[in-house]
């Protein structure tokens, strides 16, 4: 146990002390910082944000003077009525006095509108809402020609309510919050458990190891250092979570922060529970790692070797992401039990209320038999790996190793 | 206190890298493992230290099973390694503490050996920024900080210097004193003579030549005559039919088959008034018993 915590230690201060780590760590904070501000620095540049000027141009008068009324309802836009001619609107438009201009032109019965913009771009056509405006504007015009009672009016305009109802199970809380979660879950689980090979090989490539394992027991080395970039790894995100916390509160508007994070839900005990899936799903493939670390001994095959396990880690995180996007399909029973798609699934499922009690036991139980095995696997091809200063080893050998009780 | 190896074989896909060697260690002193690149010497090493797990036989210290806990013992591989960013410092800190050391006793230690093996103004750098004959040397700290009673070093004098060669000479007769027993593997013939009391010469896994090296150069006739003269004596040395292995500055190095010839030659030399200033009859290297024995 003492020579985990030494090993441990010594993971964990080489890591943190080491410049590519300080350096990355306060960049990521640097653009949390960034990323929050993003809509106060492009304000700052804009200047004071204005409406978006129209001029709408009506020489015919087919609204029969009613467009002032459009900018009682409540659209994004500075209305402008006017009677210029096309050469006018172009200086206007050049001289940045109106965003964009409307022509309303009447000829054999149909009623034509010219949306004139200085430039032109692929993004740009005639906004939704004003084209609305302008329909019920004219119909209002032509009904109230037709001599009909307030009563009457009110029965023919459309005022539907519409709400969406499921018959299967019904997902609850925040969906945003747990998305978010998720997919943080899996990048730090899936970076941590990455660190793991990655300080293996360099133990393999820098011949080390041979002096390691002679001074304490493979079993000691991996949880050890397992362990260690764990915690560092947890500090990363403390770390990460805290800045954003800080500047949320700091830089973004508060209904807006309160709409979208929703924190309600977050119990202490889900917390714990989120908790307990990151710890599992981190041992699951920092073990997974720890097992292709140990076949590799160039620092070029690190990249292939590690490759399935990107592959799964992957594969587990689109698992979930479909459930998240569809929280009540049957392939959540799946993704609740796969050991690589578990860790980030299940939090969200609890949360939305989609997992009984069983559901969580059964999915912890199976993430921690499937930690165990690939542990003895990857414990065993660690102790053997020291041979094999050679080529990349292949699932053949991997297995091979295993087999061989003489090693 | 003694090593016990009886009958230890291994076996790596069907080729045998250690064949039935048996070897004993019962006193401090230097035991030398010798062979060619692929003998078995880092095989037998790693069986000893259970590295690797050998597949019949028996390795014992003191009558125990030897591991990591029971034997408190050294290692220098064949394979250097350092942690190329860690401070010096910190990476034998780190061995030292794995070795069940106390901070302070590691710090001492460190500062000790640092001193002897004059590294110490590294202490503060990353492995990286070291020559790989200072690297070398921190390695070998790694293998003695913890005041091990069993050494294996593993070609502890490849690619060191001469100065670092003769630190290193003098760190191992020191170890010797003090009553360490050190195992040594080596290719330079003329270090372990002059360090090692016993040797084993390994061939393709099997032992070819074991025992007291004194005992073993005693079985050998003499080979070689060494004689300085002042002038040309070839003509004397053709007489008696020998052959001249080597010849420079009128010192002659002269083959022998037996040792009756040379001192016939002596006699001969002092008839004709040659100036012998040296003549010394010579017993086999170990470098000569080790290619007569694996140079085939």
């Amino acid at each position: 146990m003492q020579d985990v915590i030494t090993v441990m230690k010594f993971t964990i201060k080489d890591m943190v002390t080491r410049k590519s780590f300080i350096i990355s760590t306060l960049i990521i904070l640097v653009m949390i910082v960034i990323g929050f501000n993003v809509p106060n620095i492009i304000s700052s540049i804009k200047g004071e944000e204005t409406e978006t000027k129209i001029l709408i141009v009506d020489s015919q008068n087919i609204f029969e003077g009613s467009l002032s009324l459009i900018n009682s309802e409540d659209l994004n836009y500075e209305i402008q009525v006017g009677q210029n001619t096309f050469d006018e609107i172009k200086e206007k438009l050049e001289n940045g006095d109106i965003d964009s201009a409307i022509i309303v032109e009447e000829n054999e019965n149909t009623i034509k509108m010219r949306y004139i913009l200085e430039n032109m771009s692929m993004m740009d056509s005639v906004p939704e809402d004003i084209i609305t405006a302008l329909n019920s504007l004219y119909t209002n015009v032509k009904i109230s020609k037709l001599g009909l009672t307030e009563e009457q009016i009110k029965s023919i305009t459309p005022n539907f309510e519409f709400e969406i109802e499921s018959t299967g199970d019904e997902a609850q809380g925040n969906i945003f919050l747990m998305m978010f979660m998720s997919i943080a879950l899996f990048y730090a689980i899936y970076f941590c458990a990455y660190q793991v090979s990655s300080s293996i090989t360099t133990e393999k490539t820098s011949k080390i190891m041979e002096t390691l394992v002679t001074s304490t027991s493979p079993k000691t080395i991996i949880l050890g250092k397992t362990i260690g970039i764990g915690l560092v790894g947890l500090l990363q995100m403390v770390l990460l979570v805290i800045t954003a916390y800080v500047c949320a509160n700091a830089f973004l508007d508060k209904e807006l922060l309160a709409s979208v994070l929703d924190v309600s839900n977050l119990t202490i005990g889900f917390v714990l529970i989120t908790f307990l899936y990151f710890i599992l799903g981190y041992f699951t493939y920092a073990f997974l790692y720890a097992l292709t670390g140990s076949t590799v001994s160039k620092p070029e095959d690190i990249q292939s070797a590690n490759g399935p396990v990107a592959i799964l880690a992957v594969i587990g995180f689109y698992l979930s992401y479909f459930t998240m996007l569809n929280p009540t399909s049957s392939l959540n029973a799946i993704a609740s039990l796969l050991p690589i798609s578990s860790p980030f699934c299940m939090p969200f499922r609890i949360m939305m209320g989609l997992a009984n009690t069983w559901d969580i036991v059964i999915s912890v139980l199976i993430l921690f038999v499937t930690i165990l095995l690939i542990a003895k696997i990857a414990i065993k091809i660690y102790s053997s790996a020291i041979l094999n200063y050679g080529t990349k080893m292949n699932l053949k050998d991997i297995f091979k190793i295993y087999k061989d009780k003489n090693n | 206190m003694a090593l016990v190896l009886k009958n230890v074989s291994k076996t790596f896909t069907g080729k045998k890298a250690v064949d039935n060697i048996s070897l004993e260690i019962n006193q401090p002193g230097v035991y030398g493992l010798l062979g060619t690149n692929g003998a078995g010497k880092t095989t037998t090493i790693r069986m000893i230290l259970g590295i690797i797990k050998k597949d019949c036989g028996e390795i014992t210290w003191n009558g125990k099973q030897v591991d990591r806990k029971s034997v408190n013992f050294g290692y220098l591989p064949e394979e250097r390694g350092v942690y190329p960013k860690t401070k010096i410092y910190d990476q034998l800190m780190y061995f030292a503490k794995l070795k069940g050391m106390n901070k302070q006793d590691a710090d001492a230690s460190i500062k000790k050996w640092a001193q002897k093996l004059k590294v110490e103004e590294y202490l503060n750098m990353p492995a990286e920024k070291l020559s790989k004959g200072n690297q070398q040397k921190i390695q070998f700290m790694t293998a003695v900080i913890h005041n091990p009673e069993l050494v294996v070093l593993d070609e502890p004098f490849s690619g060191l210097d001469p100065v670092n060669t003769e630190i290193l000479k003098n760190i191992i007769i020191d170890l010797v004193k003090n009553g360490k027993y050190v195992i040594m593997s080596a290719h330079q013939m003329a270090t372990i003579e002059e360090f090692c009391s016993d040797i084993l010469i390994l061939d393709k896994g099997k032992t070819v030549l074991k025992g007291n090296l004194k005992d073993i150069k005693e079985q050998y006739p003499a080979n070689r005559v060494q004689i300085n003269v002042n002038q040309d004596i070839t003509k004397y040395i053709k007489e008696f039919g020998l052959e001249i292995e080597n010849e420079k500055n009128e010192e002659f190095m002269i083959k022998l088959t037996n040792e009756e010839v040379a001192h016939k030659l002596l006699n001969r030399l002092v008839e004709n008034k040659v100036t012998v200033n040296k003549f010394e009859i010579m017993k086999p290297t170990l470098n000569d018993i080790f290619i007569e024995k694996v140079g085939e």
